[in-house]
């Protein structure tokens, strides 16, 4: 089960990134791949494969051995897979044969990371130790004929930055993708519609508006009007900075929608700066009914909905004065 | 041909699904004959059904809107759902100067309102 939500994750990270068989035949162009190279790598194959064992060593000691590298190593589960996958790397490394297959094992190696939290440049000092081990174990098989040693090594060393381009991208695009996730969150967060009073919401705005928020903020409203079938709605813009001609603009659109819905819309919280700013883009703001304060807007709203507030001592000495005259005497 | 309905002194028209031109117009004239006949205070066009509101309905919603009012009957469009609301301030297409209300109930208590 957990295997197979790997594997459906690694194919979605495949997609998200634009990774098929032309990118990844791109990709080897990138790092000058040729077929000169798969011959001189398939010279070292013999060697690199006894050495698998020893080579995945240096790798995860070497993380080990650094404070930010421990995130993994410190990680039963993840290490465990994680030099699994560092074994097959290094033997498919010198198969040959680089294609999807090979792409979507580094992905998941990329996905393994980035869930341990390493950091990319921690990986890449670590890599580089494994890179070094390897090319002083193949330069040594090839004693006698060093320059064919190091042709070998470097034609590995592109198969290598080809890996680490992959890997690179891999984590940067998972990181993004948190952080497109967060930001969902403080959207669906920040655009709350309260009831107040029956017939009467809140909109209290928070933060920055920009274009995608503004809709989600009009789309939210105008869903809430219907389903509690409000008349005014009393929408709050203490907390928003600053405002620009933009913003006002979808401020006017959310009030016209709300009009066409049949409630209309008080703003209110409209700070010095902001009025002056507006007066100074000569917005033309005819169209809102603008009340100081979140108060003085619900005061505002409870007159149109025809309340009347009433504190308990007033009603107290209402009912008194009314009272007087008709006790028994 | 969509159907014209009154209750007391008041028309109600609820389009049923996206008209063609030609039943808006006729819908239009339909209309603007009936209030005088009808001695009509109020009309009520409902667009609850209605998913879509292009600028030429919009155009003869508004026609038919200040026809009545010249005829004397004022006039409240009622039911515009919130996608269409939405779609209707993204594409600038307004019905400045037209009573609009949430659903029937309550375009017929801002008629009622209105009359005292």
């Amino acid at each position: 089960m957990a295997e197979f939500a790997e594997q459906s994750q690694t194919q979605q990270l495949m997609r998200e990134m634009g990774l098929d068989d032309q990118d990844i035949l791109r990709r080897k162009q990138i790092v000058a791949l040729e077929p000169e190279d798969l011959a001189n790598i398939a010279a070292i194959q013999e060697t690199v494969l006894t050495q698998v064992e020893a080579l995945t060593a240096v790798f995860f000691d070497y993380l080990a051995s650094l404070d930010e590298g421990r995130t993994v190593t410190n990680n039963r589960s993840i290490v465990d897979r994680a030099r699994q996958l560092k074994k097959a790397h290094l033997q498919e490394m010198v198969h040959g044969e680089y294609g999807r297959g090979y792409v979507e094992q580094r992905l998941e190696l990329a996905l393994l990371y980035s869930k341990a939290g390493l950091e990319l440049r921690v990986f890449l000092g670590a890599f580089h130790q494994l890179l070094r081990t390897l090319g002083a174990s193949v330069m040594k098989h090839f004693e006698s004929a060093p320059t064919k040693g190091f042709d070998a090594f470097m034609s590995l060393k592109k198969v290598a930055f080809f890996d680490i381009g992959i890997i690179v991208d891999a984590m940067v695009s998972e990181r993004q993708r948190v952080i497109r996730q967060q930001q969902d969150a403080i959207r669906e967060l920040s655009t709350p519609v309260l009831q107040i009073r029956d017939r009467l919401l809140l909109l209290p705005i928070i933060g920055v508006i920009d274009t995608h928020r503004a809709r989600l903020i009009t789309h939210s409203l105008l869903q809430a009007i219907r389903a509690n079938r409000a008349k005014v709605v009393v929408m709050d813009i203490t907390g928003v900075a600053t405002i620009d001609s933009k913003v006002a603009n979808h401020l006017i659109q959310t009030v016209t929608a709300a009009k066409l819905m049949g409630a209309s819309v008080i703003v209110t919280g409209l700070s010095a700066e902001v009025a002056q700013s507006l007066v100074a883009l000569g917005m033309e703001l005819g169209k809102l009914n603008t009340v100081g304060d979140l108060q003085g807007g619900i005061e505002e709203a409870e007159i149109l909905l025809g309340y009347k507030v009433v504190s308990s001592d007033d009603r107290a000495r209402f009912r008194m004065s009314q009272a007087t005259p008709t006790t028994p005497e | 041909m969509v159907p014209i309905l009154k209750q007391g002194d008041v028309l109600i028209v609820s389009m049923q699904a996206a008209l063609s031109d030609k039943d808006l117009l006729q819908l239009r004239d339909e209309l603007a004959q009936q209030v005088g006949q009808k001695r009509a205070r109020g009309v009520i066009i409902d667009l609850t059904a209605l998913d879509v509101l292009d600028s030429f309905a919009t155009r003869t919603l508004r026609t038919i809107a200040y026809t009545a009012r010249l005829r004397g009957a004022e006039a409240v469009v009622v039911g515009i759902q919130p996608d269409v609301a939405f779609a209707m301030v993204q594409l600038g297409l307004s019905l400045e100067g037209i009573a609009t209300a949430l659903d029937l109930e309550e375009g017929l208590a801002h008629l009622r309102a209105q009359e005292r």
